[in-house]
């Protein structure tokens, strides 16, 4: 999990301090469990069902009772990835449990849980090996309880469906308990402990239903916005007219105080500057706050982003770039591309954008906080990051982190929206601005997208030098875009070989898997982003938009090589050197790069003649970071109506190798869904920035993928043995490349932006 | 010679107007004690009840959550607001000591008891088509039936000189309708029941009928289509727009479920007409009303099953590309979901190009319903269209609108992003 | 005070008749399965039925369902066993699910007037139902099966 080095050792939150923050170590805490209530997905309202008789905690992660019944504490987020049925079910595989014994418990923000965040397609990844020793922790102690029982070798028993069995002797996991078990593991013997071999795994890689399904289909998951706690007042923000540097100058609520249940309006403070210039409206109900908000007057001193939109910042992207002492350049072997470059025989450059791309998570923001009895903020709201959250409200509150606790609910859409908990601010400060009363904030629709965190506006510049036969001999990447790292937890910066940091999640991606010699990657943070507006992380963050690129400018280069695209790419796929690959989840390489590329060209029928107008692109990528690599390839095939310039997108074809795969069901889902995700960024949705705010404030503007829009979509996984990556966000990655790199088969025209609309399609038709 | 001849054209008028006033003055009638409930016989009182609901009395006599028939109802006309007398059996501020005579006499010449004039708003030359025994049930069942509500009337907002009661008995002089029902012996019993009903007690062409610049139908225009209450009430006849042919088995679904399937709903001002009033009618006399106008829409009976207007309506449904019609994918996101009718039409699922909203010269109607949608009595009972008003922006609305006309296979309304901001600010009228 | 049938039952709340249905169901009488997505009927969260129509509760007044009989999520089967809450959950449908009650109410309504659905028919009556999770796919697979199963069902029936 330490996948970067740690290169900021002065700072006391380090990246290191976060990345290793999940640890195995299995001793109880002695904390009382009811007093740090969570959620169980799989039951009505969420509650836990309740414990029989004595427990044992054979680590943090779980418990069992003495029925046997396997309480699995999940400290990922659930989204939509049915992320606790996948990391329960690899405990208890390693467990020997009887699935139908199985409940997950998504726990609430204490520390004791380390570092608690759910994205980067790590849950599963970083979960694997923890999980694995857990379950084994749990089998063992009740292995040695039998045993001794019976007074037998440890030796001639065996595990098996929740039960041990002894030779004619069997005895139940609860049973066991019953009598009394409570072997703990130091961290050493954890790791001592043997696992199950891959190919004796039952659970993992097998059909099950996910726990938290058959709530979400009779309305009874309870998610954040669905928080109620009696006595609660209902807020309703009003937002200035810039993210930052906005000022109250009057405030006028004569006119709300017509609407029945209309309490006040709080002009608020905010130490943590995360809601400057807000006001809230409090009232009995939902409708009584929003519909005296929209009749309270408010005049503010605008900031500086008042006078910024979308084309400013990707000039300013421009000028940065030009300027070759910005950015961090990040290890990628022989980065002194600049000799290469003046010997080279042809250079091809082209510079690829991509607009500002909203969440648009269908829940919209929301939070309920209140101050419980013992005088800790209870915040009730769906949370992705709580571990960044809780020093956020910490900073607004004026109290220490260890007095604010996030409850956990279901997400109504993550996406990377929250991640970032700023939402949860306002109703924390109006709040403490009544004593603690409970207060639930519940953002309109276009609140939420004005107050989103998007996909910053980005600009790419790529070249490539060949030599005289048109072999690659170097190649650089530069890209700039906001940077959400730095803007919220500059501490998750490493550094580049050149000492400057740099946003990992604004540049992975750039850092691929071909071999093509001298190879620079520089990233540039776009300041003018960054102050007009608060960039955020997006599903597949960094490589949703450097794959952009960097596949669309691997096709440029195989035409410009006269080159099959395939066959191109293939031979600069070597693994050989630094993509190689090692580790549990990397080994193979560019070699299983190569692999899922050419499954998909064979899925797609690679070379086939397509009627006129019609055409087939392919791109590949890694997914999300160099030390997780997710494998995925994209065939499209397009259809393109040149009148109307419209690009009809008939079929993906989506090869993954994302190692062992745990939850295959769930797997394709989320593949499918990453996907067509790509594909709505692709074609569909995009915002710009309009004098400091985005120009889409619904749905009926903002245009995501809908179900006739959906084309035929196709999910196959290498079968492999690899430890798992991630599967969130990685399919996401090749879909934009490979249809520009199609519709360039079908019509001959190159588009280097995206969104690409049908009237880029005409454009450039008219200049081609 | 020219001091002269005005010095006459000066007596004339001072003739005219005596003369006129002899013919305005009406007397008061005298007051009577109330009449006691039981000296109404029980048939005639039901009798009254039906045809109460069928004139749509309470509709117009009823402020919206208010008490029956207590009046006070505020109508928006092209010459003022004006408010709806009580006509509860209160002796004070209702007709509590209106006679039988009285009562007569204003529901045929629209002159009240104490003698002055009513406005027109009142269809008395509609209901002057009834019989006497139609209109003392009327009479009995509000004086049995309708509780007294001591309610006093809000003065009519019509400004001078209009407000000058005397001069409604010029307006009556020059355009009121004044003879009796005739039935028409070439018709048949149920045409001529139909009839009866439509131009007395419902009195359909008070909405349906245009009206001169004075307010006055203009009888050689019958059901031919107008505006009334922010509404445009279409055509009945064959002058229709509707691209199916009305048929009187169209109109008696209509009225009897407040929707055709081959047509629309029932909106606006309509929707009270047909749940608030004529279902009170029998399914004959419904059926007569469906005889009369299928009759006066041309007498149509093909099926409209296989009709090319139909099949047309059917494949306009086909959505263009919403990435380059805003419009077409406005529809699809709000409207579709409810709209979409496959490929054979379905109750419930208004197909829109069928609907006369689209049709009219005018979008008032769409524009309407777009805004404030259906209420669950309005249209098909129990089932309700959202209102858009607060959702949708009036760009939204005109994109959505100038898709469905060109759907409809129309030419484009003109001025419509301004018709729609217009009508977003325009009264909401109850009904 | 209005007054509608919510899930069979008769029921009242004293709001303004402005109010939208979707609050008055989740905040006034506690039924949070239906969800607020967009409040402009673009992207069919709030859908529930009115009057057995799938409605956009977020722009529906509550003053126009005065006597209406309205089904939410939560009374659309008894036992959660809808033919389309079966499918969805054997296809697993749901990711983040938050829209989905939307989706089955829409589906519901869809299956009861057009009972074998094409493809086409399928997504031009579940265009305004948005889900971001982009469970497309499998929310097609899961309504042809519903309607193939409902399909038997009444053949049993009428056998």
């Amino acid at each position: 999990m330490s996948r970067l080095p740690n290169k900021n050792k002065d700072s006391g939150m380090t990246r290191r301090g976060f990345l290793i923050a999940m640890t195995a170590v299995g001793v109880s805490f002695g904390f009382p469990r009811t007093s740090w209530s969570a959620m169980d997905p799989a039951t009505e309202g969420g509650a836990l069902l309740p414990d029989n008789g004595s427990l044992y905690e054979p680590s943090l992660w779980y418990s069992i009772d003495a029925k046997g019944k396997i309480k699995v504490n999940i400290i990922r987020a659930e989204m939509g990835q049915h992320v606790g049925t996948s990391i329960a079910r690899i405990l208890a595989d390693e467990l020997e449990a009887n699935w139908d014994d199985v409940e997950i418990v998504h726990v609430d923000s204490h520390k004791k849980w380390g570092l608690m965040v759910t994205g980067g397609s790590w849950s599963v990844s970083q979960s694997w090996s923890v999980y694995r020793q857990a379950g084994a922790a749990g089998r063992t102690a009740l292995l040695e309880a039998a045993a001794k029982k019976w007074a037998v070798p440890v030796g001639k028993c065996h595990a098996s469906n929740g039960k041990v069995i002894c030779g004619n002797k069997e005895i139940s996991y609860g049973d066991l308990i019953a009598a009394g078990v409570n072997r703990q593991f130091t961290e050493a013997e954890l790791k001592a402990l043997p696992l199950k071999p891959n190919d004796d795994l039952k659970l993992v890689g097998k059909q099950v239903t996910s726990l938290d399904i058959s709530n979400k289909t009779t309305g009874k998951t309870v998610f954040g916005i669905d928080a109620k706690i009696d006595g609660m007042v209902y807020a309703a923000p009003i937002l200035p007219p810039t993210r930052y540097g906005s000022t109250v100058t009057a405030m006028d609520d004569s006119a709300a105080k017509a609407v029945k249940g209309y309490q006040q309006t709080l002009v608020l403070e905010d130490p943590s500057q995360t809601v400057p210039g807000w006001l809230v409206v409090i009232a009995d109900s939902y409708y009584a706050a929003h519909k005296a908000a929209a009749l309270v007057k408010v005049s503010w001193q605008a900031g500086a982003a008042a006078n910024v939109s979308e084309v400013d910042i990707i000039n300013h992207g421009r000028e940065l770039l030009k300027d070759n002492s910005k950015g961090a350049i990040l290890d990628t072997g022989d980065v002194n591309t600049e000799p290469v470059f003046s010997q080279a025989a042809s250079i091809i450059e082209y510079e690829y954008l991509t607009s500002t791309v909203l969440h648009a998570q269908m829940e919209p923001l929301n939070a309920l906080v209140f101050q419980n009895e013992d005088g800790i903020w209870e915040i009730h709201s769906g949370c992705q990051w709580q571990s960044l959250t809780t020093s956020v409200l910490a900073a607004a509150l004026g109290v220490a982190e260890d007095n604010i606790l996030i409850r956990a609910y279901m997400l109504g859409g993550g996406f990377g929206r929250r991640l970032n908990g700023d939402y949860t601010v306002p109703a924390a400060l109006v709040s403490k601005a009544l004593g603690g009363k409970p207060v639930k904030l519940v953002f309109t629709r276009a609140q939420d997208l004005q107050f989103d965190s998007p996909r910053s506006a980005s600009v790419q510049q790529l070249k490539m030098a060949f030599n005289a036969d048109k072999t690659v001999i170097a190649m650089e990447h530069h890209a700039t875009a906001g940077w959400p790292t730095e803007v919220m937890i500059p501490v998750f910066m490493p550094k580049g070989v050149n000492g400057q940091p740099f946003d990992p999640f604004s540049i992975a991606g750039a850092d691929h898997w071909y071999s093509v010699g001298a190879q620079k990657v520089r990233a540039v943070s776009n300041d003018l982003a960054n102050a007009s507006f608060r960039p955020g992380w997006l599903r597949s963050v960094g490589p949703g938009w450097t794959n952009w690129a960097l596949e669309s400018f691997m096709d440029e280069a195989a035409h410009h090589a006269g080159k099959d695209p395939l066959a191109f790419r293939l031979a600069l796929l070597t693994a050989q050197g630094r993509n190689a690959g090692s580790g549990p989840i990397a080994s193979g390489g560019a070699a299983r790069q190569a692999a899922v590329l050419q499954k998909a060209a064979e899925m797609i029928g690679w070379g086939t003649a397509l009627p006129e107008g019609s055409g087939m692109g392919i791109a590949s990528t890694f997914g999300q970071e160099r030390d997780m690599p997710t494998w995925v390839a994209v065939a499209a095939q397009v259809r393109v109506d040149k009148s109307t310039g419209l690009v009809h997108v008939e079929k993906l074809q989506v090869v993954v190798d994302a190692g062992i795969i745990v939850d295959p069901n769930g797997a394709q889902a989320q593949c499918q869904g990453a996907a067509l995700w790509g594909l709505s960024m692709a074609l569909y949705e995009g915002t710009e920035l309009v004098n400091g705010k985005f120009k889409d404030s619904n749905f009926d503007s903002y245009t995501p993928l809908r179900i006739g829009q959906t084309p035929e979509v196709n999910i196959e996984f290498i079968v492999s043995s690899y430890a798992p990556s991630g599967l969130g966000e990685p399919a996401v990655t090749p879909v934009a490349p490979a249809i520009a790199n199609a519709i360039y088969q079908a019509i001959g025209v190159r588009l280097r932006k995206i969104p690409m609309t049908a009237n880029d399609v005409k454009a450039a038709l008219i200049k081609a | 010679m020219r001091k002269r001849s005005l010095y006459s054209v000066f007596i004339a008028a001072i003739v005219a107007v005596g003369a006129f006033s002899i013919y305005a003055w009406h007397p008061s009638m005298a007051p009577i004690t109330p009449p006691v409930k039981d000296q109404f016989a029980a048939d005639v009182i039901a009798q009254g009840k039906v045809l109460a609901a069928a004139g749509y009395c309470s509709t117009c006599h009823t402020t919206p959550g208010g008490s029956p028939y207590a009046g006070n109802y505020e109508m928006h006309t092209d010459f003022g607001i004006i408010y709806s007398s009580n006509i509860t059996p209160d002796v004070q501020t209702g007709i509590g000591n209106w006679s039988e005579e009285a009562f007569i006499r204003a529901m045929r010449t629209g002159v009240s008891r104490d003698g002055h004039h009513l406005l027109p708003a009142f269809p008395y030359e509609h209901f002057n088509k009834m019989t006497d025994e139609d209109i003392k049930a009327v009479y009995a069942y509000i004086m049995s039936s309708v509780p007294a509500v001591s309610q006093q009337k809000i003065d009519n907002g019509i400004p001078f000189p209009l407000n000058i009661r005397f001069l409604q008995s010029g307006w009556k002089l020059l355009f009121a309708d004044t003879t009796p029902f005739k039935p028409q012996a070439d018709e048949s019993a149920e045409w001529n029941r139909g009839a009866y009903l439509a131009q007395g007690v419902a009195h359909c062409g008070a909405c349906h009928t245009p009206r001169n610049a004075l307010g006055g139908e203009k009888r050689d225009q019958m059901y031919s289509g107008a505006a009334i209450d922010g509404w445009i009430a279409p055509s009945l006849t064959t002058s229709s727009k509707a691209p199916l042919k009305w048929r009187a088995a169209d109109f008696d679904e209509y009225l009897r479920t407040g929707n055709s399937s081959f047509h629309g709903s029932a909106a606006g001002p309509m929707a009270p007409v047909v749940h608030a009033g004529l279902s009170a009618l029998s399914d004959s006399d419904l059926k007569a009303i469906s005889v009369y106008f299928g009759a006066l829409a041309g007498n149509h009976n093909d099926n409209p099953a296989s009709s090319p207007a139909l099949k047309a309506a059917l494949e306009s449904q086909q959505l263009p590309d919403p990435r380059i019609d805003n419009g077409a994918r406005l529809y699809a996101i709000s409207c579709q979901s409810c709209h979409y009718s496959s490929n054979e039409l379905n109750k419930g699922r208004p197909l829109l190009a069928l609907g006369s909203a689209l049709h009219l010269d005018d979008p008032t109607n769409l524009i309407n319903v777009t805004l404030d949608g259906f209420r669950a009595n309005q249209g098909i009972t129990g089932v309700v269209m959202p209102a858009f008003r607060d959702a949708l922006s009036d760009e939204d609305i005109t994109a959505i609108a100038t898709y469905l006309r060109q759907s409809a296979g129309e030419q484009p309304w003109p001025n419509l992003k301004q018709k729609v901001a217009e009508i977003r600010l325009q009264p909401r009228f109850e009904h | 005070m209005a007054k509608f049938i919510l899930n069979g039952k008769p029921v009242a709340a004293d709001v303004d008749g402005e109010t939208p249905l979707l609050w008055v169901i989740r905040d006034e009488l506690d039924m949070t399965g239906t969800k607020f997505g967009c409040g402009i009927g673009t992207c069919g969260a709030c859908t529930v039925h009115v009057g057995g129509r799938a409605t956009r509760s977020c722009v529906t007044p509550i003053s126009a369902v005065e006597g209406a009989s309205i089904t939410t999520i939560e009374g659309l089967s008894e036992t959660g066993a809808h033919p389309l809450q079966i499918s969805w959950q054997k296809h697993q449908v749901p990711q983040c699910g938050y829209c989905q009650s939307g989706q089955i109410m829409q589906a519901a309504a869809l299956l009861k007037d057009i009972p074998q659905p094409t493809d086409a028919e399928i997504d031009a009556v579940m265009s305004g139902n948005l889900c971001r999770c982009m469970t497309y796919v499998r929310i097609r697979e899961a309504i042809h099966e519903a309607a193939d199963s409902m399909k038997e069902a009444s053949h049993v029936k009428i056998a």
